[in-house]
């Protein structure tokens, strides 16, 4: 039972490393969670929830949805390997003066999270999106 | 006095924000079983529970080691404040078999004794984190880790605890089982540095981290059987290690290890501990971890390993 157990987790991390250093992938993330369309989705789906959030939705008054909504996506897309180019405000420019907290912070990401879950991204490629959004962190918080 | 120091800081504490905090799920880690958030057997970087600059949290836990003849029950309590700072008490009860210390004294006295009642070593530790660098989650774009240094002061209460006889008789007045196998003190602080870093994403899209402690201690098996020895007084640095892999959003597994000087010899002499484990974090507010936890020779049992199963709450 015990050395049945050490066993199966040594397995399993084993696997997790064998699998993450053999594969390569053949098309950018973007492709593989399908693009603009998702991307869109997603973030339509976290926009509405962070705007109607009673602790940080205040900071979006005036801001149109659209706007912040197009600007994410192509930001994304740029990130995780798609044809696209952000070319909109500085991520210290768009925040600085808003005054941010991190625990604000923490929420609109659990936001974002929701979204890619219930989209129906993998927990894979949510991490994977999330390892290229987290150092935004201190272009965000406390400007 | 410390006491008094941690509950009040729990009273004025109630105007900043304390739920269990925001930060990313399983971030905070497991309370290890000496009341320090990280894993199992030893302490990380992270802040325990999950609060980010603007929020306090309040941890408690409660564990269970079973090693054949010796059982370990801990339990505790711990603050989070503002990620920053980790304070924690943990009382520890190391129990005994009376087969095992009827053996000891068949030993001490060739055979003339040869029953004896079980018996109970307890240790309380008072534990301080200091977050001092990084963000071993959010800085994806380097290699840094995130670094804490931290204390655990520890004091025996056992050291002279008296072993007895099942007609109460008391043949070592003053001598408890640390004392007995030669241990010099009954407290002792710890000292350590912990670097961590979760990478979001590696290995194939799950998240891994990996964690590494130096600690400075004289403790003789963690203070369970004193701290120094006649022989060898000085404290030495000791390294420990975790490397865990998220496979869900709410499941870890992994290993760790954590080496030991040997400072009693002959019957306590000490090896480096193993362990592996799965921890499940069903929400921010509990987890629930088992493991294997393998600790080598502990005196009169040279194979002590068995399973480990811990419960932490946040609130
Ligand atoms: C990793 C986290 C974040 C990312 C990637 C991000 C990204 C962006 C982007 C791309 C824009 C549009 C800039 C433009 O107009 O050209 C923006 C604007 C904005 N963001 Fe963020 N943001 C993050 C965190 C946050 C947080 C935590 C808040 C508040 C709780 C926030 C509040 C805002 C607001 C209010 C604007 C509009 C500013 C304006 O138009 O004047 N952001 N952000």
């Amino acid at each position: 039972m015990m050395a049945l157990f050490i066993r199966a987790i040594t397995a399993a991390l084993i696997a997790i490393f064998v699998i993450g250093c053999t594969s390569t992938p053949q098309q950018s993330l973007y492709e593989e969670i399908g693009g603009h369309q998702t991307l869109n989705t997603i973030y339509g789906v976290a926009i509405t929830r962070i705007y109607t959030d009673p602790v940080i939705g205040h900071y979006f008054k005036g801001v149109p949805k659209k706007h912040l909504r197009d600007r994410l996506v192509t930001q994304t897309c740029e990130l995780i390997g798609g044809p696209c180019e952000y070319d909109g405000k500085s991520m210290v420019e768009s925040h600085t003066g808003l005054g941010i907290k991190e625990r604000e912070f923490y929420i609109l990401v659990e936001y974002v999270q929701g979204a890619m879950r219930d989209v129906g991204l993998t927990y894979q490629q949510e991490n994977r999106i999330l390892n290229k959004l987290a150092p935004i962190k201190y272009e965000t918080i406390y400007l | 006095m410390k006491k008094i120091f941690l509950f009040s800081l729990l009273l004025i504490s109630s105007h900043v924000f304390a739920d269990s905090g925001s930060r990313l799920i399983a971030s905070g880690g497991i309370t290890g079983f000496e009341g320090t958030a990280g894993g199992g057997i030893t302490p990380w970087a992270f802040i325990g529970g999950y609060t980010s600059k603007e929020e306090i949290s309040y941890s408690a836990n409660v564990q269970y080691l079973s090693l054949n003849d010796y059982t370990l029950k801990t339990a505790g309590l711990g603050i989070s404040l503002f990620d920053r700072v980790e304070l924690s008490f943990q009382r520890q009860r190391l129990d005994i078999s009376s087969g095992l210390t009827s053996n000891v004294f068949a030993l001490l006295t060739d055979g003339a004794i040869t029953n004896a009642n079980s018996a109970t070593i307890e240790q309380d530790i008072i534990g301080a984190k200091v977050k001092i660098f990084g963000d071993g989650v959010f800085t994806q774009n380097d290699w840094l880790p995130q670094l804490a240094i931290g204390a655990q002061y520890k004091k025996n209460r056992d050291f002279d605890s008296s072993l007895s006889l099942p007609d109460g008789s008391v043949p070592l007045p003053g001598i408890g089982v640390p004392l007995l196998l030669g241990a010099k003190n009954d407290s002792g602080t710890d000292i350590y540095l912990s670097a961590t870093k979760l990478w979001l994403g590696y290995p194939s899209g799950y998240n891994l981290l990996a964690n590494l402690t130096a600690r400075y201690t004289r403790a003789n098996v963690f203070g369970l059987l004193g701290f120094g020895s006649e022989g060898d007084d000085s404290a030495k640095l000791e390294w420990e290690g975790s490397l865990a892999v998220l496979i869900s959003p709410t499941t870890a597994i992994g290993t760790e290890f954590r080496t030991q000087t040997n400072r009693l010899g002959g019957l306590a002499e000490e090896d480096t501990v193993v362990d592996a484990f799965i921890a499940y974090f069903p929400n921010k507010s509990i987890s629930i971890t088992a493991a294997y936890v393998d600790l080598g020779n502990l005196p009169l049992q040279e194979g002590s390993s068995g399973f480990y199963l811990t419960v932490s709450g946040n609130f």
